[in-house]
């Protein structure tokens, strides 16, 4: 068995051109992808932050959010269409292919073919930007994306999908093009699933091991862990009074943490920040980033 | 009609549905809720999804837990010692707790085979290459396999009470969808044209498009399709019984959903999104536990003393507004039962600390 890669540091993923940002679900990947496609823009690069199927926005959209950020609501159906609009060239004949029922039921019930059509989208996006930053589904669902695009390479032979789902696998396996960033939150589950996701993530891609981020980390104190007070020591799993909610929290964070000591990943992180309104809490963010030298 | 309590919920369903998006406490907050049906008396069991590592083996679930586990014995001596240690709770625990998680992989080989008696076709099914993609990555397969589950534990009969802890979903109930996602694939019309694509009767247009769909997959994608739908086709019949008496029971009156949410900005808006789904699939909303509140710490509070860590004081007065901006929100908008659940201050590491966790239904912030 090979060694498992060191994972890369914040800031070496965050200067490449096309940055996914993954994680369990509640981790706060939107808010950390928008900071980081804030803090790009206001270097003056031209930067794409790409969400997938936000329901909360029209599909498809692409909206300007300042001169150098964009904002894509990508979306399966749609990508589809463009993208077969781009290979068969004659207007009439992508409109009988676009407009058959059968075309249009394959589109949407083969397994794979949303991920691979929405990924696709964003491959051929990065080519307009000097940074997309892809705010991705949560863990399994992120990962069944670039499984789905690999499969299809695998599994079917010759034609343009085939071709242009290689040349996908290509930039993405590729550090100096793409980077890979696994958020998580300083609680058991999500610092465990990064890093299950990571071992699936370094199969698809071997040689490029992503980075790792804590996110939400509550302030430090004096009173840190220390071996007699662990988190098993304690009776009872509810807090008794926001001083032993604070002091526990502290402590278990701490405790937590061990499974990516563990792993040996360094922690990088970014701090609590405030649940200010919306555009406040990512300028938090975008400012904490640059703070600690991550972007 | 608003219902009072957990209890009566328990009382009136026998299967109830938990629901929410990710990292709210779903999975721990189902198994407490079966822990409080069995101590109310009822054979209980909950069908988990993927619980945290400790959660799992507090439920006695390793690697595998394809099988109801019985957790009987270990919730009564966690009972009785609590009750020694003059925890308020009822004096016996009389009911029976199980758990299982479904291997959702194993399962749908398993509901393959069940669908079709043919070994010829089975094998079809299996070896294509569209079914690999299809049972490992379709998004939908889970959730469907755990409604096929449930089915199943349901028909046996064994169980009086089952809390069914359903994968995480963001925006709407995909879970709820699933059924119809596969069905979309199960339709009959149109895998009639994947398995005659020659027929006669095919129309230029169809041609025209079968060949730009061949040219852009190349060769080998098509003859898989074909073939993966033309075996689909031979367990149709079977697949969509199965669906009519998975939907006949969710719209039953013995099944009712509660949503599980946390006290984050949008949760609101959100969770209506979620009461919206539930009615418009024509099933039974019970209520919406709020899980992970800090609000009842609020109680007793020593704001002259001086504290260390001053920050973490601040985030979370901050945190509590907020929570109780959303609990305001919610209150109008819930028109059935509300509760809220505290945020532990550790992962659950055993059949005792569900019991706390169980307890803490319809108690605090009162």
């Amino acid at each position: 068995m090979s060694p498992v890669p060191s994972p890369s540091s914040v800031s070496s993923v965050l200067k490449r051109h096309l940055i996914f940002v993954s994680g369990k679900g509640g981790v706060g990947k939107t808010s950390v992808s928008q900071a980081i496609a804030h803090s790009l823009s206001i270097q003056g690069q031209r930067t794409l932050w790409v969400a997938f199927d936000d329901p909360l926005r029209p599909p498809g959209e692409l909206r300007k959010l300042s001169p150098t950020l964009h904002y894509l609501n990508c979306e399966a159906t749609i990508a589809f269409e463009e993208y077969s609009a781009m290979k068969i060239g004659a207007a009439t004949l992508t409109r009988i292919f676009l407009q058959n029922k059968l075309v249009r039921y394959l589109a949407k019930a083969t397994p794979g073919m949303h991920e691979l059509f929405v990924l696709g989208k964003v491959w051929f996006e990065r080519l307009n930007y000097d940074h997309v930053v892809v705010d991705m589904p949560s863990t399994g669902y992120g990962l069944a994306m670039f499984q789905s695009t690999k499969n299809f390479t695998r599994l079917f032979r010759g034609g343009p999908i085939h071709k242009d789902a290689e040349a996908m696998l290509e930039t993405f396996a590729n550090p100096t093009q793409t980077g890979f960033l696994i958020i998580a939150i300083p609680e058991e589950m999500p610092l465990q699933e990064s890093l299950e996701l990571n071992g699936f993530m370094l199969e698809l891609f071997p040689k490029n091991p992503a980075a790792f981020l804590v996110n939400r980390r509550f302030p430090h104190s004096t009173e840190s862990a220390t071996p007699e007070n662990s988190p098993e020591s304690w009776e009872n799993p509810i807090p008794t009074s926001a001083e032993d909610y604070v002091h526990k929290r502290v402590i278990l964070e701490e405790y937590n943490l061990r499974l990516w000591r563990n792993a040996k990943i360094p922690i990088e992180e970014v701090a609590f920040i405030l649940p200010t309104p919306q555009n406040q809490m990512i300028e938090g963010i975008a400012s904490e980033l640059k703070t600690r030298g991550h972007v | 009609m608003k219902t009072s309590s957990i209890d009566a919920i328990l009382q009136k369903r026998r299967i109830i549905i938990t629901c929410g998006t990710g990292g709210v406490g779903k999975t721990t907050l189902s198994a407490a809720l079966a822990l409080r049906a069995a101590c109310l008396g009822k054979n209980a069991a909950v069908i988990t999804i993927d619980p945290a590592k400790r959660l799992a083996t507090s439920l006695g679930l390793g690697e595998l837990g394809d099988q109801p586990l019985d957790l009987t014995p270990q919730l009564r001596r966690a009972h009785l010692k609590l009750k020694k240690q003059g925890l308020d709770i009822s004096t016996e625990c009389k009911g029976t707790l199980a758990a299982l998680m479904p291997d959702t992989r194993r399962t749908f080989e398993a509901f393959i085979h069940s669908l079709n008696p043919s070994p010829a076709v089975t094998d079809q099914i299996l070896r294509n290459p569209i079914f690999q993609i299809f049972a490992r990555e379709f998004s939908g397969s889970n959730e469907y396999m755990a409604l096929e589950r449930l089915y199943a534990l349901n028909l046996q009969k064994r169980f009086d009470c089952i809390i069914l802890d359903t994968p995480p979903s963001r925006n709407t109930l995909a879970f709820l969808d699933a059924p119809k996602l596969l069905t979309r694939f199960f339709e009959e019309r149109l895998i009639r044209w994947l398995v005659l694509p020659t027929n006669k009767i095919v129309s230029m247009g169809m041609k025209k498009a079968l060949g730009v769909l061949e040219k852009l997959t190349g060769s080998g994608f098509m003859t898989h399709l074909f073939d993966f739908a033309s075996a689909l086709f031979e367990v149709q019949v079977a697949f969509s019984s199965n669906l009519k008496k998975i939907t006949e029971l969710l719209e039953s009156e013995e099944v009712g959903f509660l949503v599980v949410s946390a006290p984050i900005s949008g949760a609101a808006p959100e969770i209506s999104h979620f009461i919206e789904s539930i009615e418009n699939h024509g099933f039974h909303f019970d209520g919406v536990a709020l899980n992970r509140t800090l609000g009842y710490l609020r109680k007793g509070r020593t704001d002259k003393r001086k504290k260390p860590n001053q920050l973490a004081f601040q985030i979370l007065d901050a945190l509590q507004d907020r929570e109780a901006e959303v609990t305001r929100q919610l209150q109008g908008v819930v028109p059935a039962y509300f509760t809220t659940l505290p945020e532990l201050a550790r992962d659950v590491h055993s059949i005792e600390d569900l019991i706390h966790v169980a307890t803490a239904f319809d108690s605090i912030n009162r």
